[in-house]
């Protein structure tokens, strides 16, 4: 695979709750390439979180390969693969800080180990630059609007500078100019950067202006057409036919 | 609503021949279900009662051999009909779908069928945004701030919600009608199926 960044072949999960096996996501493959902007639809509870958590590596998947630039995610060490995710994968959340921290700070959390304070600052003020939002630098989360918690989240996600941005439905309860917005950064990092986005989305409008869009339904991506089944199935159901 | 508006409304944003209207036409209300041919009668409809007329022709071109075409502009007329038209109260649409209808009267033997039907829908819906997504990528092109294109954006959300409905509903009804038919091929091996009654 040339130019692929991201694939998924085949992944399944379940989830256990005591004996009855819930089955989240089935047969799933998928590829992504630099640059790339794929959304992901589902109805609620159709996978789109797990997914997005496989990817990640904060789940294992029970079967199928997951690989990120050609490397198995199951073959590698656990301080190799918790390194990859850190410096080439980012996340945002629509969940913000529960702490009193500036929106700065927020965003410079994930390079301080690395970088110290000072870089580190400076790194999330340009970060919060490129998403027009340095004028929130020392706002609280809650005092922003929903647009403007969306974009920081995108800023706290992109401040490693990672190669894949994982984004879990950024447009709720956003208004159609404010999901524009963020859409059209998220297409502009894509542009500029060569960042790929595999972002969730809670309805299709939302999809618009990426250059995927992936159905998931009863756990596997919506394919091509199946053979279609005969006309007539051979089972006779005779209570049924009385009562029809 | 008729083309005879959406046409005389296509007009009024821009003077265009025939053609050109039509395509406009399929961009904008694609899933409306207008033939092109529509066009061509909407526009002798409103020439006739005065709504729009001829400004000028456009020639075919020294490699062509076809009729000029002529170019269609909106009368004062038109314009105020048009905006009559815009401002009247619009009716609810009556819900009439076929697919809803041979769900609700199938026969056991007919499930399978359905499910494949359901499935090959939900594949229409998904293609059908996918198309919509690429007319989302012209009008981001125009750029996304403008009042006009952020009309559009909402006009288009309009048909996106439609299909994003579409498609949830045929979710639904194909996880039933699959649970209805593995409960049913359960039935007919282990035991009567009269749990089936439920249906």
């Amino acid at each position: 695979m040339q130019d692929g960044l991201l694939s998924l072949a085949s992944v399944s999960k379940s989830y256990w709750r005591g004996a009855h096996e819930l089955r989240v996501l089935t047969d799933v493959s998928m590829e992504m390439s630099p640059g790339e902007f794929v959304a992901v639809w589902g109805k609620r509870g159709a996978g789109k979180t797990t997914l997005l958590k496989i990817t990640a590596g904060l789940e294992t998947p029970d079967t199928g390969t997951v690989r990120f630039a050609g490397q198995d995610l199951a073959g590698m060490s656990e301080s190799a693969h918790a390194r990859l995710m850190r410096e080439q994968v980012g996340w945002v959340r629509r969940a913000g800080p529960r702490s009193d921290l500036s929106m700065l700070d927020y965003v410079a959390l994930p390079l301080l180990v690395e970088h110290g304070q000072r870089r580190a600052r400076s790194r999330a003020y340009d970060a919060l630059a490129r998403v027009g939002m340095s004028e929130c630098a020392g706002q609280r989360w809650d005092s922003l609007s929903d647009g403007e918690r969306a974009l920081t989240g995108i800023a706290h996600g992109v401040v490693r500078r990672p190669r894949l941005l994982l984004v879990d439905d950024p447009t709720a309860n956003l208004g159609v100019r404010e999901r524009e917005d963020v859409n059209e950064l998220l297409r502009s990092l894509t542009g500029e950067e060569g960042l790929a986005v595999l972002m969730t989305v809670p309805g299709m409008p939302a999809a618009m202006g990426t250059d995927e869009i992936k159905v998931l339904s009863g756990g596997r991506l919506l394919a091509q057409p199946r053979e279609p089944a005969p006309q007539t199935n051979v089972i006779e159901f005779p209570s049924w036919e009385r009562s029809a | 609503m008729s083309a005879k508006h959406a046409v005389l409304g296509l007009v009024i944003e821009r003077p265009g021949y025939g053609y050109q209207l039509a395509q406009r036409l399929e961009e904008r209300f694609g899933a409306s279900g207008f033939a092109p041919s529509g066009v061509y009668s909407a526009l002798d409809q409103l020439a006739r009662d005065d709504l729009v007329r001829s400004a000028g022709e456009m020639g075919a071109g020294p490699a062509r051999r076809a009729a000029p075409r002529t170019i269609y502009e909106a009368t004062p007329e038109g314009v105020d009909h048009f905006e009559h038209w815009m401002l009247a109260s619009s009716p609810t649409p009556p819900l009439r779908d076929d697919l809803h209808m041979k769900i609700s009267l199938c026969r056991p033997r007919n499930v399978p069928r359905l499910i494949d039907m359901v499935y090959g829908q939900e594949l229409a819906c998904l293609g059908r945004l996918r198309d919509l997504n690429r007319l989302a990528e012209e009008d981001r092109a125009g750029g996304s701030r403008e009042w006009s294109i952020l009309m559009r954006v909402l006009a288009r959300d309009a048909e996106v919600a439609f299909w994003n409905a579409r498609i949830e509903w045929l979710q639904s009804a194909r996880e039933l009608l699959e649970q209805l038919r593995d409960e049913t091929d359960r039935s007919s091996v282990g035991r009567p199926a009269g749990r089936l009654r439920a249906c």
